[in-house]
């Protein structure tokens, strides 16, 4: 698959990670290893299932598309298109580090090789790690609240992660801007390590779903290519659905068609 | 009686020949030697040159023959980024081959892809030809290493897809231990931004051609590619093979001419740029400069093997001038001119340098015919040939013998050698003949 491909999946996988960010409850005078603490256990052993439309917008063509996705922890997850036809039915696994896709036309599963899941997607705007490194954000990074206050005319906690020394991670920096009242994520910028702005990421429309306040839609825009970004919208999101460790396995993956 | 040195300048030169000539056989053994010594290094660089230049020959081959073709063409943003989308109507194609007589054009289309198989997935590179237009241009499909080269369906599937046949590079069988008749599983994303994915046959696996084609190249044909691809656009590269190679670039500037009539006629889209007309030495840099560079190379080496030789010849000389530094005294005491005895060493030098470059481009031309016929086979430690600047050579090192290279070494020999020989000359010249006579 095209590293355009996994861009798209990519960002299924943050957009089924921010959810748990989202899921994490307002307090009072929050700090950052907290913060980080206080996601990282709301990820394990949390779950969540969410039908969601992505929009592709590039140069060359506008693309919709309707997925269903299904989360466990930070280890597992699947991703599953339903529509449009031509696509129906492909469906992407991830479990750890290991990423494979059903391929229902010619009853395949292949696994994406650890090659072409390091380093930057050939040019795309996207980069593997999105799949696998995000969920270990909080292994890979040192965060602080580098900013609290008034920003837009909203209350934020805005939060620096740098690297890790020994962490192989592609960014050189992520900011990303909390709302203090609902500690929905609001805004991520991420850079390279000259420090320069690669890209952004947007949430709005936030909701209540249950106890949490989620952001029902993400955007993602390229700073290199200003025309083109990719937009997800969900439809409805559950957490703590009842899902077993073998949901999330090569046989589930290619009965559940 | 007439003063010898009031003598018109020439006439006295068929007497000098005749002297030079006898003196050099004074001392036969001597000159025999210096002249061996001159062959020696003749026929060195004459071999040398000749492999060189079978290198050089077997490199523009390798270069244009096998893969590159002479000239290609493509829009900029398949140069810069390997657009996708970046590619030349199909109207194009029929119009180039109509309107620039002398040459023959293939098609390709190119994308990037992950191919797996029952155990591995790896990427690679899908590189499309039009099996019945790619012989004329390239011999791509002929270096087969195991199976047939065949691109057409191999076979429809119980649940009706059709599996066309897919040829594979070298390495890439060998990481994913493929043979012909294996499948293959190729998932890449299709123009219209769907997941393409399908199932291939593994019909054959090409011997090294190139690198990049031997670690994850994978050739199918168009009607294939287009299948897995969705894009019926265009192409994104044209191979073009000029029959006269002589005429190259005659062709490329009527080439871009064409191109830029074509794009007034049916302009292209904006995003991906203008097309451009390249030809191999453009598209293979490192190639044109290695061939700039071997011919200074064979020039320096060519010096430092013809100066080694004439050090034989300068000693010969000095011992010949220094024996006869008597009979000079006398000959310059009697009235003979300096410039005449400086003619007469300087000629018995050049008959010297002319028997060597007479025997010197015999044998060279011997051995180098020899060379050129039979090469120096590396097949028994390196079967596949070596891989040198991007390009994988045959293991067997032919040599190519140009006539015109025979010329330039004994022309070399000939400027150093009478350079030395300037030395003990000058030395006949500043005789004194009273202190030479006492």
């Amino acid at each position: 698959m095209t590293m355009r491909g996994f861009a798209r999946y990519g960002l299924v996988w943050i957009a089924v990670l921010v959810m748990s960010v989202a899921a994490a409850r307002p307090a009072e005078a929050i700090e950052a290893a907290q913060l980080i603490r206080h996601i990282d256990r709301l990820w394990r052993g949390d779950t969540s299932h969410a039908t969601m439309t992505m929009t592709v917008r590039t140069r060359r063509y506008e693309r919709t598309m309707t997925l269903e996705a299904w989360s466990r922890g930070k280890e597992d997850s699947l991703v599953v298109i339903r529509d449009p036809i031509k696509d129906r039915g492909i469906a992407t696994l991830k479990v750890r580090e290991n990423i494979w896709n059903y391929l229902p036309k010619i009853n395949r599963v292949t696994k994406v090789p650890s090659s072409m899941m390091s380093g930057s997607w050939m040019g795309s705007h996207f980069t593997n790690d999105d799949l696998v490194k995000e969920s270990t954000f909080e292994d890979d990074y040192d965060s602080r609240i580098s900013f609290e206050g008034q920003r837009d005319g909203r209350s934020i906690f805005e939060l620096t992660s740098i690297p890790k020394p020994d962490a192989a991670v592609v960014w050189g920096k992520v900011v990303t801007e909390i709302d203090q009242k609902t500690l929905a994520p609001y805004r991520a910028f991420y850079y390279d390590e000259d420090g320069a702005l690669v890209r952004t990421l947007t949430f709005d429309e936030d909701k209540r779903v249950g106890s949490r306040i989620v952001p029902m839609r993400l955007s993602l825009q390229p700073a290199d290519k200003p025309g083109e970004s990719t937009v997800i919208t969900y439809q409805s999101i559950e957490f703590g659905v009842p899902l077993q460790a073998s949901f999330f396995s090569l046989q589930s993956l290619q009965r559940r068609r | 009686m007439q003063h010898p040195g009031a003598a018109p300048p020439f006439s006295r030169l068929p007497m000098l020949l005749f002297i030079a000539w006898r003196n050099i056989w004074r001392n036969p053994m001597r000159s025999v030697l210096t002249v061996a010594a001159l062959v020696g290094g003749l026929v060195m660089v004459i071999l040398y040159a000749s492999l060189l230049e079978g290198m050089t020959r077997q490199m523009i081959r390798y270069a244009t023959e096998v893969t590159t073709g002479h000239i290609q063409i493509h829009r900029r943003a398949f140069i810069d980024d390997q657009d996708l989308y970046a590619t030349l109507p199909w109207s194009y194609l029929d119009r180039i081959a109509h309107d620039i007589p002398g040459i023959h054009v293939a098609p390709r289309l190119y994308a990037a892809g992950l191919a797996s198989s029952d155990t591995t997935s790896t990427g690679v590179m899908i590189e499309a030809v039009d099996p019945k237009l790619e012989p004329a241009v390239t011999t791509m499909l002929e270096h087969v290493r195991s199976g047939k080269v065949e691109l057409g369906v191999a076979d429809t599937t119980k649940s009706g897809l059709t599996r066309y046949n897919v040829v594979i590079g070298a390495q890439l069988a060998k990481n994913m231990k493929l043979v012909p008749g294996s499948e293959l599983v190729l998932v890449t994303q299709a123009a219209d931004g769907s997941i393409g994915n399908n199932l291939y046959r593994v019909a054959a696996v090409l011997r090294p051609l190139e690198p990049n084609f031997d670690r994850m190249g994978v050739l199918m044909s168009i009607a294939a590619y287009k299948q897995l691809m969705y894009l019926d656009s265009g192409f994104h590269e044209l191979a073009i093979r000029v029959d006269d190679i002589d005429r190259l670039p005659e062709v490329q500037a009527a080439l871009e001419t064409e191109m830029a009539t074509l794009q007034r006629r049916h302009p292209l889209d904006k995003l991906g740029g203008p097309a451009v007309v390249r030809n191999w030495r453009q598209l293979n840099p490192t190639i044109s400069d290695m061939l700039r560079l071997s011919r200074s190379m064979l020039l320096l080496i060519g010096l430092i093997v013809v100066g080694l030789a004439s050090l034989g010849m300068l000693n010969t000389m000095l011992m010949a001038v220094h024996e006869r530094t008597l009979e000079f005294g006398i000959l310059l005491a009697i009235g003979m001119k300096r410039r005449w005895l400086l003619a007469m060493v300087l000629l018995e030098s050049f008959f010297l340098s002319l028997i060597a470059a007479l025997i010197g481009s015999g044998l060279g031309a011997l051995a180098a015919r020899y060379l050129e016929v039979h090469g120096i086979d590396f097949s028994a430690s390196m079967p596949d040939g070596y891989d040198w600047a991007g390009m994988v050579f045959e293991p067997v090192m032919k040599g190519y013998l140009e006539p015109g290279q025979i010329v330039e070494a004994c022309l070399l020999m000939f400027v150093v050698t009478m350079i030395a020989s300037l030395i003990p000359s000058w030395r006949t010249v500043r005789l004194r003949p009273a202190e030479v006579l006492r």
